[in-house]
C-alpha cells in the first residue's frame, strides 16, 4: 500500500490531514514554486512536500512578505505557485498582498493563510477573511480535507484563469482535521513560460496606469464570480425556508446537528459557500429566496452576516438574520457547539447536555514548558543572574521577549521576559521604552529565526539612532516553535538542497552594533559575565547565546546524558525546580525530587543548584542509560 | 443505520497521543469507515496537555471533527491527570475509559506555593468512579517491559481499545500501526504492546483498582 501522499495513485482514497491534502492539492495543481514562512496551523504544507520528496521548490522562505514576492516572481513568468502562511504571517505580507491584486499574475499563484480561532497557538483571533475585500483579492474557503485538496487545485486554476492571486483561508480545525480524500491526478509542475517587458502592468510608481490597472481588477472580480460558478464553491442543499448560510468547518457541524432532521423531512435550506469574496451576490439573491429566517454559521467575526446586512435590501426581500450581531453566537472563540446546536435544533427538544456530564475533576494547569535541557533556559537563567550581578533587581530591568519557544519563559519559574508581541517587535519596542525616558537598562532577547525574518531591521534601527540597549539574540539554529524548520544559517536545506549559510554574527558586525559576544548557554557563568560586563555600556551591545535546540540534537545524535536523584541526599528542599522549572523532575511522594530519566537531557542544569549534590550523572551509578 | 463513535484522547505531548488518533484515523480508512479528527497540535515542545478528537462513522458518515461534552464513548488516556482534566467529555451511561496510569505531575504543580499534592491513586478511584466498570487500566512498566519501549504505550491502548470495542480486524489494527511508525523496530514493539493490550480485561479482573490502590 503506498503510504506517501504525494505518490498515491489517482482515485484512490487516504486519510489526509487537511494540511497534506493541500500539499497532495498543490501537485495535482502543477504547483512549481512552494514557499512560506511556519506558522500554525499552516506548517504541514511544506513539510509534507519536503518530507515526502515533491519533485518542485519547496523551500522556507526568511518570512512572509520574502515568501509572497517570490511566489509574485515566480507566477508572473507563469509558474504555478503556492504561498504558505499563518494569519500573522499574511500581515507581514500584506505589502505585497495588495499590490499583486493590481499586476496580476501569469501563471496561478495560491496564498494559504491559516486563522486559529480559540485561539489554540496564535497571539490574536485575527480574522484574515477581510484580507479578501481589502486587497481585492479572490478568497475561497474549504470546509474539510476533501475540499482543502479539490480548492488548492481549482483555486489554482482559477487564480490562472482570471490572472489575479486566489486567497485559500482555512482554520486549525481544517488544516488539522485528518479526513479521507479522494485523490485526483498529479500534473507535471507548470514551470516559467514567459515574462515580458510590460511597465503598466508591472510598474506601480505611474499614478494613471494605476488608476488604470484598478479598473481592471474590478473588472476581473465580476469575471472571478461568474467563472467561479462553474466550479461549483457554492451550493444549496434542501430547500426549506428555515435557511442557513455557512462555511469552513461551520459547514461540518452544521451538518452533524442537522443531518437526522434532514433526512426526516425538516425543512432547512443549506447555503454553503466556498467563495467567500467577491461576495457571491448574484448566487445568494437566488438561493435566499423564500428564505423566512437565515441563520449565518461562521467562526471568527460576522464576516458573512455584515455583508449579507448591506446586500440585503438590494435583493428586494427580506429575511431574518440571526448569527453573531444580533447577539446569537459569540464573536469570540471557536464556534460554540452546544450553543450551535440549540440555535439550529430551535431549542426545542434539546437538553443541554453538559448538565449531564462528569464533574470535572480539578487538576492543576499543564502549560507547555521549556524542554529539558533547553539553551533558552540557561540563556534567562543567565540574564536574570547577569542583571543581579551587575547590581540592579529583575523588578528594575525590562526584558522584551519575543516570537517563539523562549515566550515560554514567561511563565514561572523563570518568569523572565515582560512582552510578547509581534515578530521582531522585542528590539524596536525595547527603543520606544527607552526614547520614552526609561532610564535604566533594557533587555531585548530574540530568537535566531525571528531575527532573520524581522529582527535585523529593528537592530539596524537602534544602532543608527544609538539607543543604549543589551540584546540578546538566542541562537538555536533552528525554528523549533513550529516543528524544527530551517533557517538560513543551515549549509543544507530539508530537501537537500545546498544553500549557503548566512552568519548572524556577520549581519551584526555590518550593522556596526558597539559591541558583540558570542556565548555558550551551557557555560553559564561566562554568561552571567557577559550579561553583567555589557548591560549597563553604553551604545547597543549584542550577545549572541548560541546552542543548538535540545530535543532536535537529542533526535539528531542521542542525549548526551541523563541524571538521577540519590533520594537519601534529597532533603526536598526543591532548589533544583525552583531555579530550572524543569519538565523533567518531580516530587515524588516522598515528598523528595525525581526525575523522569528517559525525559531527562543530561545538562546537569538541576545538579548545579541542588545544595546538597543529591542529583548524580546516571552512568556514575550504574544505572544503564 | 449506522452508528458513529466519538473518542477523546488525551496525553501529555510526546506520549505518543498523536500518533494513537492516526493509527485510528487509518484503520477506520482501512475497514472503510468514515473518520474525522481534530487535533491542537503544531508546537514543537513536548510537555504540555494534548487532546485529540477521533470520531469515527460505520454506516454513517462523520462530519464534525469535534465532540462536545459527555459524548465521548471512549476516553483513551495515557496520563491520570490529562484524564481527569477531561472526563466532561466521557459519557458517564456508557462511555469506557482506557487508561495507562502513568503520573505524570505538571511541573508548575510542583512549583506551587500551598503545595496540595496530587494523590494519584485517589485521582484515579476518582476517574474510575464515572465509569464504573467500564474501565480498562494498562500498566503502563508493565507495557515497557514487554514490549522494550515506552513509546509502544499508545499501541496497548489501541489494542484493549478494539478489543472492547470490536470495530476493527486486527489485519487492519497491525497494517495501521505500520503506516504511522514507518520504523521496523518501534512496529516491532508495537505489535508486542498491542497484544499485551487485547489480553486486558475490564477492571474487576487482574487490573483491579482495589489491588492497584
Amino acid at each position: 500500500m503506498e503510504m506517501n501522499p504525494l505518490k498515491a495513485k489517482d482515485g484512490e482514497k487516504i486519510a489526509l490531514m487537511g494540511n497534506e491534502a493541500i500539499a497532495r492539492g498543490a501537485l495535482e495543481g502543477g504547483v512549481w514554486i512552494a514557499v512560506g514562512y511556519p506558522g500554525t496551523p499552516s506548517s504541514e504544507v511544506i513539510m509534507t512536500l519536503q518530507e515526502f520528496g515533491a519533485e518542485i521548490y519547496a523551500e522556507w522562505a526568511v518570512n512572509e512578505k520574502v515568501a509572497l514576492e517570490i511566489g509574485i516572481g515566480a507566477s508572473i513568468g507563469g509558474a504555478r505557485s503556492l504561498v504558505t502562511m499563518k494569519g500573522p504571517g499574511l500581515n507581514i505580507a500584506s505589502d505585497p498582498l495588495l499590490s499583486a491584486s493590481y499586476s496580476g499574475v501569469d501563471g496561478g499563484l495560491l496564498i494559504l493563510v491559516a486563522d486559529d480561532p480559540g485561539p489554540i497557538t496564535t497571539q490574536t483571533e485575527q480574522d484574515s477573511r477581510w484580507y479578501g475585500p481589502l486587497a481585492k483579492l479572490p478568497l475561497i474557503s474549504p470546509s474539510n480535507p476533501q475540499e482543502a485538496k479539490d480548492y488548492t487545485v481549482i483555486g489554482l486554476e482559477l487564480s490562472e484563469r482570471v490572472q489575479l492571486p486566489v486567497i485559500l483561508r482555512t482554520t486549525t480545525r481544517v488544516n488539522h482535521a485528518i479526513g479521507e480524500v479522494v485523490l485526483g491526478k498529479i500534473s507535471e509542475p507548470r514551470k516559467f513560460r514567459s515574462f515580458k517587458k510590460d511597465p503598466q502592468r508591472f510598474i506601480r510608481a505611474g499614478m494613471t496606469w494605476n488608476l488604470e490597472r484598478h479598473r481592471w481588477l474590478n473588472e476581473r472580480l465580476v469575471e472571478f464570480e461568474k467563472l467561479a460558478e462553474s466550479f461549483s464553491l457554492n451550493r444549496v442543499e434542501g430547500n426549506g425556508e428555515k435557511c442557513i448560510i455557512t462555511e469552513g468547518i461551520g459547514y461540518q457541524y452544521v451538518k452533524e446537528f442537522l443531518l437526522n432532521k434532514i433526512e426526516s423531512g425538516e425543512k432547512f435550506r443549506i447555503l454553503k459557500l466556498g467563495l467567500l469574496y467577491p461576495f457571491p451576490r448574484d448566487f445568494l439573491r437566488k438561493a435566499l429566496r423564500g428564505c423566512k429566517e437565515t441563520i449565518v454559521v461562521e467562526e471568527l467575526d460576522p464576516f458573512l452576516e455584515t455583508f449579507l446586512r448591506s446586500e440585503l435590501l438590494t435583493f428586494g426581500f427580506s429575511t431574518r438574520i440571526i448569527g453573531k450581531d444580533s447577539g446569537h453566537l459569540p464573536k469570540e472563540g471557536e464556534l460554540d457547539l452546544e450553543k450551535l446546536r440549540n440555535l439550529l435544533l430551535g431549542g426545542q427538544n434539546v437538553k443541554d447536555r453538559s448538565l449531564d456530564s462528569a464533574v470535572p475533576i480539578e487538576v492543576p494547569p499543564r502549560p507547555p514548558p521549556l524542554c529539558p535541557g533547553c539553551p533558552h533556559r540557561n540563556s534567562y537563567l543567565g540574564i536574570l543572574g547577569g542583571i543581579a550581578r551587575a547590581g540592579f533587581s529583575r523588578k528594575d530591568i525590562p526584558i522584551f521577549g519575543d516570537i517563539g519557544c523562549y515566550a515560554l519563559s514567561a511563565y514561572p519559574p523563570l518568569s523572565a521576559i515582560w512582552t510578547e508581541h509581534s515578530m521582531g517587535a522585542s528590539i524596536s519596542m525595547a527603543m520606544g521604552l527607552k526614547l520614552s525616558g526609561f532610564e535604566k537598562p533594557v533587555v531585548a532577547t530574540i530568537g535566531d529565526s525571528t531575527f532573520f525574518h524581522t529582527g535585523i531591521q529593528p537592530l539596524i534601527e537602534a544602532v543608527n539612532k544609538r539607543v543604549d540597549m543589551l540584546v540578546v539574540i538566542l541562537d538555536n539554529q533552528v525554528v523549533a516553535m513550529t516543528g524544527h524548520q530551517a533557517t538560513p544559517s543551515w549549509t543544507k536545506t530539508e530537501t537537500g538542497r545546498d544553500v549557503k549559510e548566512v552568519k548572524i554574527e556577520e549581519i551584526v558586525q555590518g550593522i556596526g552594533v558597539d559591541e558583540l559576544k558570542i556565548v555558550d548557554p551551557y557555560d553559564l557563568d561566562s554568561m552571567v559575565k557577559a550579561v553583567a560586563d555589557s548591560i549597563n555600556k553604553r551604545g547597543v551591545k549584542v550577545i549572541i547565546s548560541r546552542a543548538p535546540c535540545a530535543i532536535l540534537e537529542a533526535r539528531r545524535k542521542g542525549r548526551p546524558a541523563y541524571y538521577t536523584v540519590i533520594e537519601d541526599k534529597c532533603t526536598g528542599c526543591l532548589a533544583c525546580l525552583r531555579a530550572t522549572g524543569c519538565p523533567a523532575l518531580y516530587v515524588n511522594e516522598k515528598g523528595k525530587v525525581s526525575i523522569f530519566e528517559e525525559d531527562c537531557y543530561g545538562c546537569a542544569l538541576c545538579a548545579r543548584y541542588c545544595p546538597t549534590k543529591a542529583i548524580v550523572r546516571g552512568d556514575s551509578v550504574g544505572k544503564k542509560d | 443505520m449506522g452508528r458513529k463513535i466519538n473518542i477523546l484522547i488525551s496525553s501529555v505531548g510526546g506520549q505518543g497521543g498523536l500518533s494513537l488518533s492516526r493509527m485510528i484515523a487509518e484503520a477506520s480508512r482501512l475497514a472503510g469507515y468514515s473518520i474525522a479528527t481534530g487535533e491542537t497540535l503544531g508546537m514543537a515542545q513536548r510537555f504540555g496537555s494534548v487532546k485529540s478528537f477521533v470520531r469515527v462513522g460505520i454506516g454513517e458518515k462523520v462530519y464534525s471533527p469535534i465532540f462536545h461534552k459527555n459524548e465521548a464513548n471512549y476516553m483513551l488516556c495515557l496520563e491520570i491527570i490529562e484524564c481527569a482534566r477531561n472526563l466532561e467529555y466521557l459519557d458517564t451511561l456508557l462511555g469506557w475509559i482506557i487508561l495507562s496510569y502513568d503520573f505524570r505531575p505538571p511541573v508548575s504543580a510542583s512549583l506551587l506555593p500551598s503545595k496540595e499534592k496530587i494523590d494519584s491513586s485517589l485521582l484515579l478511584r476518582r476517574i474510575l468512579s464515572y465509569s464504573g466498570e467500564r474501565a480498562v487500566l494498562i500498566d503502563p512498566k508493565e507495557v515497557r517491559e514487554i514490549s522494550g519501549s515506552s513509546r509502544a504505550i499508545n499501541a496497548s491502548i489501541l489494542g484493549a481499545f478494539v478489543e472492547i470495542s470490536k470495530i476493527f480486524d486486527d489485519s487492519h489494527a497491525m497494517t495501521a500501526i505500520e503506516l504511522v511508525l514507518r520504523n521496523q523496530k518501534a512496529v516491532e514493539s508495537s505489535r508486542k504492546a498491542y497484544i499485551f493490550g487485547k489480553s486486558l480485561k475490564g477492571i474487576g479482573d487482574a487490573y483491579s483498582p482495589r489491588r492497584l490502590i
